[in-house]
């Protein structure tokens, strides 16, 4: 009977997996094939004669000793580093003052959603206007220090990471704040109640009690905002393209420009399968520690 | 200190009205269940007790203090709620000993009350297991348990049995007064269900629609029912109400039933309160109070249904205004549709006053 | 019209066995109701019926036809489910009519159908509004009537009314019998209030782990329950279930307040006795079996008292308000008649026409 069922379900949804497989396998293969040559556009051939360029794993070994790359990879690691955990404890904070009700609620919560909806290429606009060295943040400064303050933010290596990383949490604060929301709804009231008039304090209720039953919904926006700061670019490379220098370059923005500038399409393909492999085995390895946390 | 009183208490919700102006003094060690219909007002009041709501007007005082103000934390008192609350990610140990642990309490302090408890109320077997999974008159020791460790001077409960199982029911009744007594606090205890309140309660406050009806001993409330609402909802089935007008049959008074006819002569209190009513009456008398008698000598109503229930055998009787009800012992071929000829015990008859609902009383 | 009958079936859930070899026949126009404790195969055996769940083994029958292989729709089954699950958008009206649109009925046969259920139970005044505006009540009676107007051979229910008030319930199962005694129809009914099952159910089965234990009238299965599970799941407060003692000529229970001689009753194991058939006096130097009172239980119309006769706790209940107060000293007797006789495994075993002795002078 239920083997017998599952066969029906196997057959019912094989189109979609075909459709599946063909969208997501296909490019990955096409993509592995071609990590595994020198193949340009520039070469006059059609990618399907990328074989005529097969150079093995040449552009993997290049990768290994790509300092460019690494830093990159490194810088990106400190942003997500930073941001993420800055991120998280605001969301939760925001989210815990929403549990309770306050006057203009409404409105504040329309206004704190607000980043995520705005588009990345006009918050792109919007911070390297704010950051400009005659732009309103270096106005807001004087005001308080009393004497003109002309920091060129984005034009300094360290202050231009800081403003691009400001940027990014003021876009993704929000998001998690909406999760976090979403699981603390989800704790039952009757048991936070309970606790306190067992006599535990706020900070003993929210460890004892709301955390254990977040923990999965925790877990899942950490995954999301990780995977996606990875992958920062957009908003970034308005702001700075990069720059100054390599000052702000991540990991996309590298890939972008090798892929765009230098047109080596070879090496992007194995830096960008690379990064998928090192990813989804970090990716599954946390999944799996978290059933188990969650048994 | 556990004395609890509630002095012109009110709550409102925007535009309405939950609780109109209770007032009420529980005393220490008392067990009170607040009765009523969903939408009473129970759970409102019960709530502000325990300070998870705020009143509109009036206060509240735990002995002489007054406890506006003071968080649900710090009042001391236990809630054992209707879904019980359990924190299931934790094992039976774990929230049994909860408050304790919160409240930074010696860890073999904690050892030995959590056990002491656990024993007490035969949860020793599982005090390892996880919460989640176990069945419900279990869950529902370990919320009392979780609650009694910290030895609150006031308990309350807010209709603990409404989820369980009709045939559980009757067996957790009685857990749960046995554990009152074992406990001597403070109880109040919130109920829908009028069997329970009887069985279990000291003093049962009956509310409806945010107003309290009537305080006092189940047996005062079943007996002497302040009023109409009280007299239908107590009681099972509830009380029979007639509508009337006094009559004076020569220096007797009986109750002139329309088209059922006269009642039997009133007991002398009863007519004293017949004598004093301005206008028609209510006659009212329990389905229990009522003996077969001759025909042509007390009333007559055609039987429109009969329910065996075990021992006990429920005649429906009449219907629409004239409709009655009769409960009798044993199965003495009662027929649908023939005529019963009844008469409720003269001594066992309440009047009320048919405008007001209110009872009448003879002095 | 419709019976409706099992024939040996068997149905398991993986390791579980849900229905364990049930057999029983429904008659038409029936209402039958199964009674149990949570789990004990009520809402299994109605999936069965409806045709939700096939059976491992045995037979389904409805009206002597052989019903394994047919579909839910095609056995013309409907079922009012303990939810009430009624359209929230849509008005009682549309709710009592959507079987009949569904199923293309013409126009004026759906409204003449819907004003017949609606007149059938009191709705008609109610019929405008939306679920969210009615009572618990109400939203019971539109679910009923959106059953009643498919006009089924039977309706199937599980436990319609346990979401209502205590009070609401005592009107509302004296409704439900008069709706099917008028409509005419078999109805199966699972429920797990027994005064609820008493009251509605022309006959009724227990059931414990999926078996059927006992069939018959609620009377009959409260005087004469086949065991010691049927005995002490029917009645409230509980049946005296109390182990014997051998005597020299026979055996007693509860100090005495029971006796039977070995002659009347050879293997008795268990002697049973209704509370209500306690008989309780005040203790006047020595009429009956003197028991102590350990609490008192005044309902109004009646008063349960628990006892203890020797070191046995015993139940009584009493008729009215009588003047007994906790750690009052009383004597105990009943009617011999009505004791019951219980074998090692709890099977009831026949009342010899032996009277028993004593016990019976109050």
């Amino acid at each position: 009977m239920k083997d017998e069922s599952a066969n029906l379900s196997f057959r019912l949804t094989l189109p979609a997996q075909v459709l599946v497989l063909f969208i997501s396998v296909f490019p990955l293969l096409m993509q592995a094939y071609i990590s595994l040559t020198d193949w340009s556009p520039l070469s006059g051939q059609s990618w399907t004669q990328a074989w005529a360029f097969w150079n093995t794993f040449a552009n993997y070994s290049d990768l290994l000793s790509d300092g460019r790359l690494w830093s990159a990879l490194g810088r990106t690691a400190f942003v997500m580093a930073v941001c993420v955990p800055i991120e998280f404890m605001l969301g939760l904070g925001l989210a815990t003052l929403f549990m309770d009700d306050f006057r203009g609620k409404r409105v504040f919560y329309s206004i704190l959603i607000m980043p995520m909806m705005v588009v990345p290429a006009v918050a792109g606009y919007m911070f390297f206007m704010l950051f400009q060295s005659g732009g309103p943040v270096n106005d807001i400064l004087s005001m308080f220090t009393g004497s003109p303050v002309t920091i060129a933010w984005l034009s300094n290596p360290k202050l231009a990471l800081v403003a691009v990383m400001v940027a990014d949490i003021w876009q993704w604060t929000p998001l998690m704040f909406l999760i976090l929301l979403a699981g603390l709804v989800g704790v039952p009231e009757d048991q936070v109640r309970a606790a306190t008039l067992l006599g535990a304090n706020p900070l003993q209720r929210f460890t004892s009690i709301v955390l254990p039953r977040m923990k999965t919904i925790i877990g899942i926006a950490l995954a999301i905002r990780v995977i996606e700061c990875f992958k920062i670019f957009d908003t970034l490379f308005i702001m700075t393209g990069g720059g100054p220098g390599v000052a702000t370059e991540t990991i996309s923005v590298y890939i972008y420009k090798i892929a765009t500038q230098d047109l080596i399409w070879g090496y992007v393909a194995a830096i960008a399968l690379a990064i998928l492999i090192v990813l989804s085995v970090v990716c599954v390895w946390a999944l799996k520690r978290m059933a188990r946390v969650r048994a | 200190m556990s004395m609890i009183r509630l002095e012109n208490l009110v709550k409102r919700f925007g535009a309405f009205t939950a609780l109109k102006t209770m007032d009420l003094t529980i005393a220490d060690g008392e067990f009170v269940a607040l009765l009523g219909p969903s939408g009473c007002g129970k759970s409102t009041t019960m709530n502000m007790i325990a300070g998870m709501e705020t009143p509109s007007e009036g206060r509240i005082l735990f002995g002489d203090r007054d406890m506006a103000g003071v968080p649900m934390g710090r009042r001391g008192v236990g809630f054992v709620f209707q879904n019980y609350a359990i924190f299931t990610h934790m094992t039976v140990r774990q929230n049994l000993s909860y408050g304790l642990r919160a409240t930074r309490r010696p860890a073999d302090e904690v050892v030995r009350r959590t056990n002491a408890m656990a024993e007490l109320l035969q949860l020793t077997p599982m005090l390892d297991r996880p919460a989640a999974g176990l069945s419900v008159n279990i869950l529902q020791r370990v919320a009392i348990g979780r609650s009694a460790i910290m030895e609150p001077a006031i308990f309350l409960l807010d209709e603990p049995l409404s989820n369980v199982d009709a045939a559980f029911r009757a067996v957790m009744r009685t857990e749960l007064k046995g554990l009152q007594r074992s406990f001597k606090q403070t109880m109040v205890y919130v109920t829908h269900d009028q069997l329970e309140a009887m069985t279990m309660a000291d003093r049962i406050a009956v509310m409806d629609h945010g107003v309290l009806q009537q305080v006092g001993t189940p047996l005062q409330i079943y007996n002497d029912p302040a009023n109409l609402f009280v007299a239908k909802f107590i009681g099972s089935p509830g009380m029979n109400l007639l509508h009337g007008r006094p009559v004076d049959t020569g220096g007797e008074v009986a109750i002139d039933l329309g088209a059922l006819g006269h009642s039997l002569p009133l007991a002398p209190e009863q007519a004293a309160a017949a004598r004093r009513a301005k206008g028609d009456v209510v006659f009212g008398f329990r389905p229990e109070q009522a003996a077969r008698v001759g025909e042509g000598q007390g009333m007559a109503m055609p039987i429109s249904f009969v329910e065996r229930i075990g021992a006990r055998t429920i005649l429906h009787l009449g219907e629409g205004a004239a409709s009655a009800k009769t409960v009798f012992e044993n199965d003495a071929g009662f027929e649908m549709g023939r005529a019963l000829h009844f008469a409720p015990h003269p001594s066992a008859v309440r009047l009320f006053d048919a405008a007001s609902g209110a009872a009448l009383r003879g002095h | 019209m419709a019976e409706i009958a099992f024939r040996n079936v068997t149905k398991r859930y993986g390791a579980t066995l849900a229905v364990d070899d049930a057999s029983f026949t429904v008659a038409d126009n029936e209402f039958f109701c199964f009674f149990g404790p949570p789990l004990s195969g009520k809402s299994t055996i109605l999936r069965l019926i409806l045709g939700l769940e096939k059976p491992d083994s045995g037979e389904i029958l409805i009206d002597g036809r052989a019903v394994n292989e047919v579909s839910p729709a095609a056995r013309n089954i409907a079922m009012v489910f303990q939810n009430l699950a009624l359209f929230p958008h849509m008005t009682a009206a549309d709710n009592v009519r959507f079987p009949l649109v569904e199923r293309r009925e013409a126009p004026a046969k759906i409204e003449a159908r819907l004003r017949d259920a609606a007149e059938k139970l009191h709705i008609g005044h109610i019929l405008h509004k939306m679920p969210g505006q009615l009572s618990g009540g109400e939203r019971q009676r539109v679910a009923i009537a959106r059953a009643l107007v498919r006009d089924p051979a039977a309706y199937l229910m599980d436990d319609p009314i346990s979401a209502l008030d205590a009070r609401l319930r005592e009107e509302t199962r004296v409704e439900l019998k008069r709706i099917q005694r008028e409509a005419g129809r078999t109805l199966i009914y699972v429920t797990h209030d027994q005064e609820e099952a008493m009251s509605v159910a022309d006959r009724m089965a227990i059931l414990q782990h999926g078996a059927i234990r006992q069939i018959g009238r609620p009377v009959e299965i409260y005087d004469h329950p086949s065991t010691t599970y049927v005995a002490r799941f029917l009645g409230s407060p509980v049946m005296n279930i109390l182990p014997v003692q051998a005597t020299g000529t026979g055996f007693e229970a509860a100090a005495g307040a029971l006796q039977v001689s070995a002659q009347a009753q050879a293997s008795v194991a268990e002697m049973g006795l209704r509370p209500e058939d306690l008989r309780v006096s005040h203790w006047e130097g020595g009429a009956g079996v003197p028991a102590t009172v350990s609490e008192v239980e005044p309902l109004g119309g009646y008063t349960v008292v628990t006892l203890t006769a020797g070191a046995q706790p015993l139940r009584a209940m009493l008729r009215g308000q009588p003047d007994i107060r906790v750690g009052a000293l009383v004597g105990l007797g009943c009617d011999p008649a009505k004791v019951m006789y219980f074998g090692a495994g709890g099977e009831a075993l026949p009342k010899s026409a032996a009277p028993s002795l004593g016990g019976d002078r109050i």
